[in-house]
């Protein structure tokens, strides 16, 4: 392994499924109907069953908190613990938070426009509206743990949490903090889900039994994955791959980017990080094909992941990893329909 | 002897204040002591308080909704890169913004109640801004910016962060200039929000004074172009600053009040002078986050106090939200360039209304009046709800 690179030695998620430390060994579950609202017929999405976070984290308080903020108080403390850290052993002033989200708290967001639509703007709640922030959730996984590094909230186009990723490194390799938890993801709400459905981007699956196919259009998902990036060298680490250089652009020539990128290393496996349906011919799959040609292993963009939008990237790499692709030089790809792409190297462990 | 490959300078900056369009707009006023705040009571009913608006805001005519946080990005941005339109630096930069608001101010409540109805009567479009990943994007594609292109957003520390991780893009190489800043739009949302905490001042907003009673909300935008010294000066750009050093922290004490003691941003200001290696007496200027709530106030004196225990003089510290307001995701921004300007001017620009400013031994509170010295160094200090904080070193070009 490369001894500069950053190393990830922990996951967390809470996800469709369910509440998980490290790799994900399910099968997987399959669309639900939903049932937190009430739908004009048979609606379908990738959903987070309820739990108790305390009982899977003793201490945490999520009474009062978006939805989104819980899930990521549960997956960073379940990446931590797969990590095997004990934090009164670490200096946590050097532990950064990266979040990376598309809508951020839109679930008490949401419940605020209620608040006013219901009082007017001269009435709404007070204990909402600080849980609204789209920072809250990376501030409270600070407060809990008593993390006081750098805590940053991210949304990029397409790409979210490649970007909190390739931050998190940056802030490593500059000697700004030791350690990261990264996390990455959304919550699924009404407004939400029928936006999707008002722009038609939702997959026939979504108003069907039907089994998930390669469609156009895609199941909304949603869930939080967490994994802990740190400096390499601390004893007792079991990292599952180092984290190489990496790239995001809005646009211009994705495959010379890459192959810039890759520095005339061909990868063994490619981990598909899209937007798309999981078949062959998406279009991250196609461009994987075209930049790293015929011998390396692609791993597909997963439905149950790709539903979660521009933070989904984080879910697709802890579903590939879960696969156990063995040792090797990886690839993450992550495409967008306007041209846009994000790559990171891996070394697999 | 300093390594140009990793110094990072200050090469333009894009303003849009309550003052108007333009760096100079921004300066004009501020060095006449002019405020910009005023009654926001048509914002919504029962609201009193005062805000600060920015005024014939034009729109982006290309067939798509764009938020007025996209919108004040996107005219900051344009005057920050100037005759750059159009070039391959341009788009081969990066962006990094940060926004709290983002697209919030396009929503109506009414989506609560039924957002497929909503979207049927013109919400579809108007929630596609929503997200604060937008802003970025709103700019990369107005500027043909097809670098990369992210949105922070940290509370009101998100600008000065959006500013050190383009810092950090540059020193990894992602881009050869990149765009950061902040851009934020008054709103509903956020005025009800900041008003239901009970966080605001009903008459217009005194930093840093004994009798602070809460803060006033503005919008703005500001952008830096911000490069290596190494690339500016292949390229003959002016510099207009150094960027000399930047850090993030967080207080991990409380989800919305700072520390008491200001420890998180004491610890946040020694990082950064570590980075700019440069001793507190060297510090000609903070430009403070100096909200005028009675908690952050207090608490940043403190902060200030500890952070520059060992100075031989008090530190000159003011509070520029006196003049427009808080910003919320783009107040960072808006003052480093104040800060860059200060410098720029030899021009200390006074808090506005402080008349009887918090007893401190360590502070030199700057009132009353624009104080002239040679600023060869000076600091932006930012902090947000979460307990976020950020604190940006800037330093003179030296020959």
């Amino acid at each position: 392994m490369n001894p500069k690179f950053p190393v990830l030695t922990g996951f967390g998620s809470v996800t469709p499924y369910g509440p998980l430390t490290g790799l994900i060994t399910a099968p997987a579950p399959q669309p639900r109907p939903i049932t937190a609202w009430t739908t004009p017929g048979l609606r379908r999405a990738f959903l987070v069953e309820p739990f108790r976070p305390a009982e899977i984290v003793p201490g945490v308080k999520t009474r009062r908190l978006d939805r989104l903020s819980g899930w990521a108080l549960v997956a960073a403390s379940l990446a931590l613990r797969d990590a095997g850290i004990d934090l009164n052993q670490v200096d946590r002033s050097r532990v950064a938070v990266l979040f990376a989200t598309g809508f951020g708290c839109v679930e008490l967001t949401e419940a605020f426009f209620q608040s006013a639509a219901t009082n007017g703007w001269a009435g709404t709640d007070p204990i909402t509206f600080p849980e609204t922030l789209g920072n809250a959730p990376a501030a409270h996984v600070a407060l809990f743990h008593q993390l006081r590094g750098p805590n940053l909230t991210i949304s990029s186009k397409s790409f979210a949490a490649e970007s909190a990723m390739l931050q998190a490194a940056s802030l490593l390799r500059h000697g700004q903090a030791d350690m990261a938890i990264v996390l990455a993801g959304d919550t699924l709400t009404q407004a939400v889900y029928e936006w999707y459905e008002a722009a038609h981007r939702l997959a026939p699956a979504c108003f069907n039994h039907d089994p998930v196919s390669s469609a156009a259009g895609f199941i909304p998902g949603e869930g939080v994955v967490a994994m802990v990036l740190e400096k390499p060298g601390r004893e007792l680490s079991r990292p599952y791959a180092a984290l190489g250089p990496g790239c995001w652009a809005a646009g211009g020539d994705v495959r010379a980017n890459v192959l810039q990128l890759l520095d005339g290393v061909r990868p063994d496996f490619t981990f598909c990080a899209g937007n798309g349906a999981p078949c062959a011919a998406t279009p991250v799959t196609c461009s994987a094909r075209a930049i790293v040609g015929e011998d390396t292993a692609i791993f597909p963009a997963q439905p149950i992941a790709a539903g979660m939008g521009e933070a989904s990237a984080l879910f697709h790499l802890l579903l590939a990893l879960s696969k156990r692709p063995g040792p090797g030089q990886a690839l993450l790809l992550g495409t967008s329909a306007n041209g846009g792409f994000a790559a990171l190297r891996m070394e697999i462990q | 002897m300093i390594d140009a490959s990793k110094t990072i300078v200050v090469t333009a900056i894009g303003v849009v204040s309550p003052y108007g369009a333009g760096l100079a707009a921004l300066q004009d006023g501020m060095l006449a002591g002019r405020c910009c705040l005023a009654s926001g009571a048509e914002l919504y009913p029962g609201f009193h308080g005062s805000v600060a608006q920015v005024l014939d805001l034009p729109p982006l005519l290309d067939g798509h909704h764009y938020s007025r946080t996209d919108r004040l990005a996107t005219l900051a941005a344009r005057d920050a890169v100037g005759s750059l339109m159009g070039s391959n630096l341009l788009r081969q930069s990066g962006i990094v913004m940060a926004s709290t608001v983002a697209g919030l101010s396009e929503i109506d409540p009414e989506i609560a109640r039924d957002p497929a109805e909503w979207y049927r009567h013109g919400g579809l479009s108007r929630a596609a801004s929503y997200s604060v990943s937008r802003v970025a994007a709103a700019v990369g594609e107005q500027l043909g910016i097809q670098g990369p292109a992210c949105t922070v957003s940290v509370a009101c520390a998100s600008g000065a962060m959006a500013i050190a991780l383009a810092a950090n893009m540059l020193l990894d190489d992602a881009a050869p200039m990149v765009l950061a800043g902040g851009s934020d739009a008054l709103c509903p949302f956020t005025l009800s929000g900041f008003n239901s905490l009970q966080a605001l001042d009903p008459e217009l907003c005194r930093p840093f004074d004994q009798n602070r009673k809460g803060l006033n909300i503005g919008e703005g935008a500001a952008l830096l172009a911000l490069e290596t010294l190494e690339h500016a000066t292949r390229r003959g750009a002016p510099v207009l600053a150094v960027l000399r050093g930047w850090a993030m922290n967080n207080d991990a004490s409380h989800p919305t009040a700072p520390h008491k003691e200001g420890a998180g941003l004491a610890a946040c200001i020694g990082n950064a002078l570590e980075m700019a290696a440069c001793g507190v007496d060297e510090v000609g200027y903070v430009n403070a986050h100096g909200t005028g709530t009675p908690l952050n106030d207090i608490a940043e004196t403190h902060a200030y106090e500890n952070a520059f225990a060992n100075r031989s003089t008090p530190i000159p510290v003011s509070s520029t939200k006196s003049y427009f307001g808080h910003c919320l995701g783009a107040a960072g921004a808006l003052e480093a360039a104040i800060t860059i300007l200060a410098m720029r001017y030899g021009a200390l620009f006074p808090t506005l209304r402080l008349s009887e400013p918090i007893e401190s031994a360590r502070v030199d509170w700057l009132k009353d009046a624009v104080r002239r010295v040679p600023l060869p160094l000076a600091m932006s200090v930012s902090a947000g709800f979460g307990g976020s904080n950020a604190a940006l070193v800037f330093g003179e070009m030296q020959p």
